[in-house]
């Protein structure tokens, strides 16, 4: 019998999933929030760590989509599900009510409000930036006036922004932001050809496939520098640059010095969209807010809801490929419990 | 620099600051240097906001310089703590404050470590027993001296006579704001707008007409450092990070700088006159060094208060400057004066500082 | 585990001021210690956390620990919600108890800060009063607080000061049975026993250096050496 699923969320996730159930008889359903799919990934000019088109992979995601038996409607806001006779009812702020036989939730993640950082002043001093609105620059290739002009710039890119941090509520490390942090910087060396950047991090998690060779392509073809130091404090000076306070940690001393540009490199926290959603099912969440599976081994796509799955950055935070990866598991587990549904 | 994005991290740090019925102790360094200061604290809540202060001549130091100095144990300064909200219970009060900054960080992490560790408060009550027969009940609001006037920022604007305009040029008066570092870097709840970027005193410049200015090391301690002031061999720290706060200031051109720490409020003033003598700077243009102000006297002065009596004759760095720029009249002749008019020998001048 | 760092670890302030460091250097960064002396808060964590008793006790012997201003700046910043400077207070607290403070130049001052501050606590009422801030060994106060030092009672006067006197009001006498419960309070508190620590510890070095300690105040030799004795070797 055909069934309905749900997808909450067409980011790569939830658009990776759909594509994966398109060979079942089911008919999907995808409840975009926004006017279009892509998610961030739409923010998002190269890719990682081989500068991949952000444009092209949404395209090829997009294209994917099985038309036969898929349907997506945008602008829609999930606010609250509730269980009824095995299936999942699933409301929308406009009033409208979906009946469900499986849900999956890809509902992504938020960026780090970089204003919580108060000592990195981003928010009032106007050359603090993060690393989303410096993606942002690259996209519509539109920069601000004191880059253009050519001249040397002394830029910083301040890792772990909301991560690992207690004091901003975020435990979790984002692990995307280290290798970001290379990216971006062989870029703005690319872009500013007499510009120096200097990365200020804990630790360099390179863990990724060709990860750590783009560190040391970095370092080696691009100049880039590398300072063993959290950033403590960020101060404007008169002139609009920036007074940036770390421990060279390697040398064991204090140091001052002056950017034109600071990068923050913003991690990634829960959804607040999925908020309402786990609320309302009383749907378990991990230590810093992501949605908890039933297991974090064996079943990492399950939750303890009947028919409601989790794919993607939702659930914890993952890269693109990790992402995609993730959502065909799910689908997966969604075709197989169906199936026993049908069987009961 | 966005002043919205500071108005936002301000909104998220509002401390409930008592309205009235204020159970009122001193400060060592603030008595020491700058008693003028308390006498004007007390005459504006009294006289002019009507409000209830009251004083208990039994109160003594929190041993705080003590137990920063690490020669007082925690349990002791706990217990004489724990005797001043018996004070406070005694009189009839339940909102406390205190005039030191360093008090205030100091009962702030004691109400906090009786909070996480109920066994302290509990030790805290049996040694006081036994060391005094005493009880106390905890206040229902520690706020510090400069949250009050805080509080009656705009009421006093209201009520005062000057604004912190330059009356030459019409233009708001330059201001360096520097909060202690126990007022808030521990608690940064407890402080009107936090650590990062507070708004006790820009609060209040700003409600009389001044402009703060924002400078890179804004936020550095101005270098007490307890110990590190107290023994001669060490003062180097103290003057050190004092010289490194006015070198970044110095660019934005102040025409005074206010504190809310009756130490900082020393310090910044004093050590401009030893980097004058030896070294033969000052940080203004003008060769006489920038006004250090306590925000007591700040008020006092928008409400016209006699400069004199405020004890501003107790600064190294000449006020007149300052008092000359917001057009507040004065006696030139009675700064050295006596309380009855009598001549008690004046100060001698500086090697390099201009009078 | 050895013995020095279980003391340690039953001083609340170690409790509160180290939970676990990941060596992330923002307390050294904004430091006013750091930027001055040969300082790094980040390394004494790390010395800490790893309990090894011998490092303990090396760090206990040393100037490093006096180095400290307390101004707590590390508390804002710390990632992990530690305070370097609380940990401090624990470290000079246990340093002071084993007798250890003596064996360093910043250690030994020990003794001139309880012979000051101490003794004004407890015969005054008052950390510091005008009359310990003596022209002579403070030039830095300049001309004006000489004129004040010179002119107490008259200049305490006019600023509405109660220099002195009974009653409330700023510099006031504190009434001898006030005096009394404070002394009372340090007594059943183990401050008493602290100061008295301290003078023990530091009389035993000056008879060690040759150098006469006095029974009180600061007019003795050993004062004078540990509150003026700067080698140099600080930074």
């Amino acid at each position: 019998m055909n069934k309905t699923i749900v997808i909450v969320g067409g980011g790569p996730a939830g658009l990776e999933a759909a594509a994966a159930l398109g060979s079942s008889p089911h008919h999907v359903l995808i409840l975009e929030k926004e006017h279009n799919t892509g998610g961030k990934l739409k923010n998002w000019h190269h890719l990682f760590p081989n500068f991949a088109d952000a444009s092209e992979i949404l395209k090829s995601l997009e294209k994917s989509l099985p038309l036969n038996n898929s349907e997506i409607k945008y602008d829609c806001d999930v606010f609250k599900m509730e269980q009824m006779d095995g299936n999942l009812l699933v409301s929308l702020k406009s009033g409208e009510k979906i009946k469900a036989d499986a849900v999956l939730l890809a509902t992504g993640f938020d960026l780090f409000d970089a204003y919580k950082k108060e000592e990195y002043g981003h928010g009032i001093y106007k050359n603090v930036i993060t690393s989303s609105e410096l993606e942002g620059m690259f996209v519509n290739n539109s920069f601000p006036d004191q880059l253009k002009d050519g001249l040397p710039k002394k830029i910083a890119m301040v890792h772990c922004v909301g991560s690992r941090d207690k004091k901003a509520g975020n435990m979790h490390c984002s692990k995307l932001c280290c290798i970001t942090g290379v990216k971006q910087a062989i870029e703005l060396r690319k872009y500013l050809s007499k510009s120096s950047v200097y990365n200020f991090y804990m630790d360099l998690r390179m863990y990724g496939q060709h990860f750590e060779e783009l560190y040391q392509e970095a370092q080696e073809d691009y100049g880039v520098n590398f300072i063993r130091g959290r950033v403590s404090e960020i101060a404007e000076i008169s002139d609009g640059k920036l007074q940036v306070k770390a421990e060279d940690t390697l040398s064991g001393r204090p140091m001052k010095m002056i950017f034109d540009l600071v990068v923050l490199l913003i991690g990634m926290t829960p959804a607040t969209s999925a908020a309402s959603i786990a609320q309302s099912l009383a749907l378990p969440k991990s230590g810093s807010g992501f949605l908890a599976p039933v297991h974090q081994h064996i079943s990492a796509n399950e939750t303890c809801i009947p028919g409601l799955f989790l794919a993607g950055t939702c659930r914890e935070p993952l890269s693109l490929q990790e992402s995609i990866t993730d959502a065909r598991a799910a689908a997966l587990k969604i075709i197989e419990w169906l199936k026993l549904k049908d069987n009961h | 620099m966005e002043q919205e994005g500071k108005k936002r991290i301000w909104s998220e740090y509002q401390k409930e600051i008592a309205d009235d019925h204020y159970f009122y102790v001193r400060s060592c360094i603030r008595q020491t240097f700058f008693p003028g200061s308390e006498t004007t604290f007390l005459k504006i809540l009294r006289d002019d906001l009507s409000r209830d202060v009251f004083e208990d001549a039994r109160h003594t130091t929190c041993t705080g310089i003590g137990y920063h100095t690490d020669i007082v144990p925690f349990e002791t300064i706990m217990t004489i703590a724990a005797r001043h909200f018996a004070l406070m219970t005694e009189a009839g009060y339940v909102n406390f404050v205190p005039s030191c900054v360093t008090s205030f960080g100091i009962y702030t992490e004691i109400l906090d470590t009786w909070k996480h560790f109920p066994e302290m408060e509990a030790k805290a009550r049996d040694y006081l027993w036994t060391a005094t027969r005493r009880e106390f009940k905890i206040p229902d609001n520690l706020s510090h001296t400069s949250d009050i006037i805080y509080r009656f920022r705009n009421e006093l604007a209201e009520l005062s006579g000057h604004r912190l305009v330059n009356k030459n040029d019409g233009k708001p008066l330059k201001v360096v704001e520097h909060i202690g570092c126990h007022y808030a870097k521990m608690f940064p709840k407890c402080g009107v707008g936090g650590a990062e970027f507070p708004a006790v005193l820009s609060g209040m410049v700003e409600a009389w007409g001044g402009e703060v200015i924002d400078y890179p090391e804004r936020r550095h301690c101005c270098g007490f450092g307890f110990r590190q002031y107290l023994i001669k061999a060490n003062r180097g720290y103290s003057l050190s990070n004092s010289k490194k706060k006015f070198e970044s200031m110095q660019p934005y051109q102040p025409d005074f700088i206010v504190a809310n720490c009756p130490g900082c409020a020393m310090f910044l003033d004093r050590w401009q006159y030893t980097i004058a003598e030896m070294e033969g700077i000052t940080y203004d243009k003008s060769g006489k060094g920038i006004p250090v102000l306590t925000y007591e006297e700040l008020a006092g002065l928008i409400m016209g208060y006699d400069p004199w009596v405020m004890g501003m004759q107790m600064h190294q760095i000449s006020v007149e400057p300052l008092l000359d720029k917001i057009g507040i009249v004065y006696n030139k002749k009675d700064k050295y004066l006596g309380s009855k008019g009598q001549y008690i020998g004046v100060p001698q001048p500086p090697h390099f500082l201009l009078q | 585990m050895g013995r020095l760092y279980e003391r340690l670890c039953e001083d609340l302030r170690c409790l509160e001021g180290l939970k676990s460091c990941m060596n992330c250097g923002v307390c050294t960064a904004i430091c006013p210690s750091a930027e001055f002396y040969r300082y790094d808060p980040r390394k004494i964590c790390d010395t800490v956390q790893r309990a090894d008793d011998e490092s303990i006790e090396q760090l206990l012997k040393s100037d490093t620990i006096w180095y400290c201003g307390e101004c707590m700046s590390c508390k804002t910043r710390c990632p992990r919600g530690n305070t370097p400077g609380l940990l401090i207070m624990a470290l000079r607290k246990l340093s002071q108890e084993m007798g250890y403070f003596t064996d360093s130049e910043k250690g030994r001052q020990q003794f001139a800060i309880r012979r000051v501050i101490g003794d004004s606590i407890l015969t005054t009422g008052y950390c510091m009063r005008p009359i310990l801030v003596n022209p002579a060994n403070h030039p830095e106060q300049g001309p004006v607080w000489e004129w004040v030092y010179n002119n107490l009672p008259e200049v305490m006067d006019k600023v509405g000061a109660n220099y002195l006197k009974d009653g409330p009001g700023a510099l006031r006498r504190i009434a001898p049975e006030v005096l009394s419960e404070i002394n009372q309070i340090f007594q059943v508190t183990g401050g008493q026993d602290f100061f008295q620590l301290i003078e023990e510890f530091s009389k035993d070095k000056a008879d060690e250096m040759c150098l006469d300690a006095g029974e009180l105040g600061g007019d003795n030799a050993y004062f004078s050496e540990v509150y003026t004795k700067n080698s140099g070797n600080h930074h």
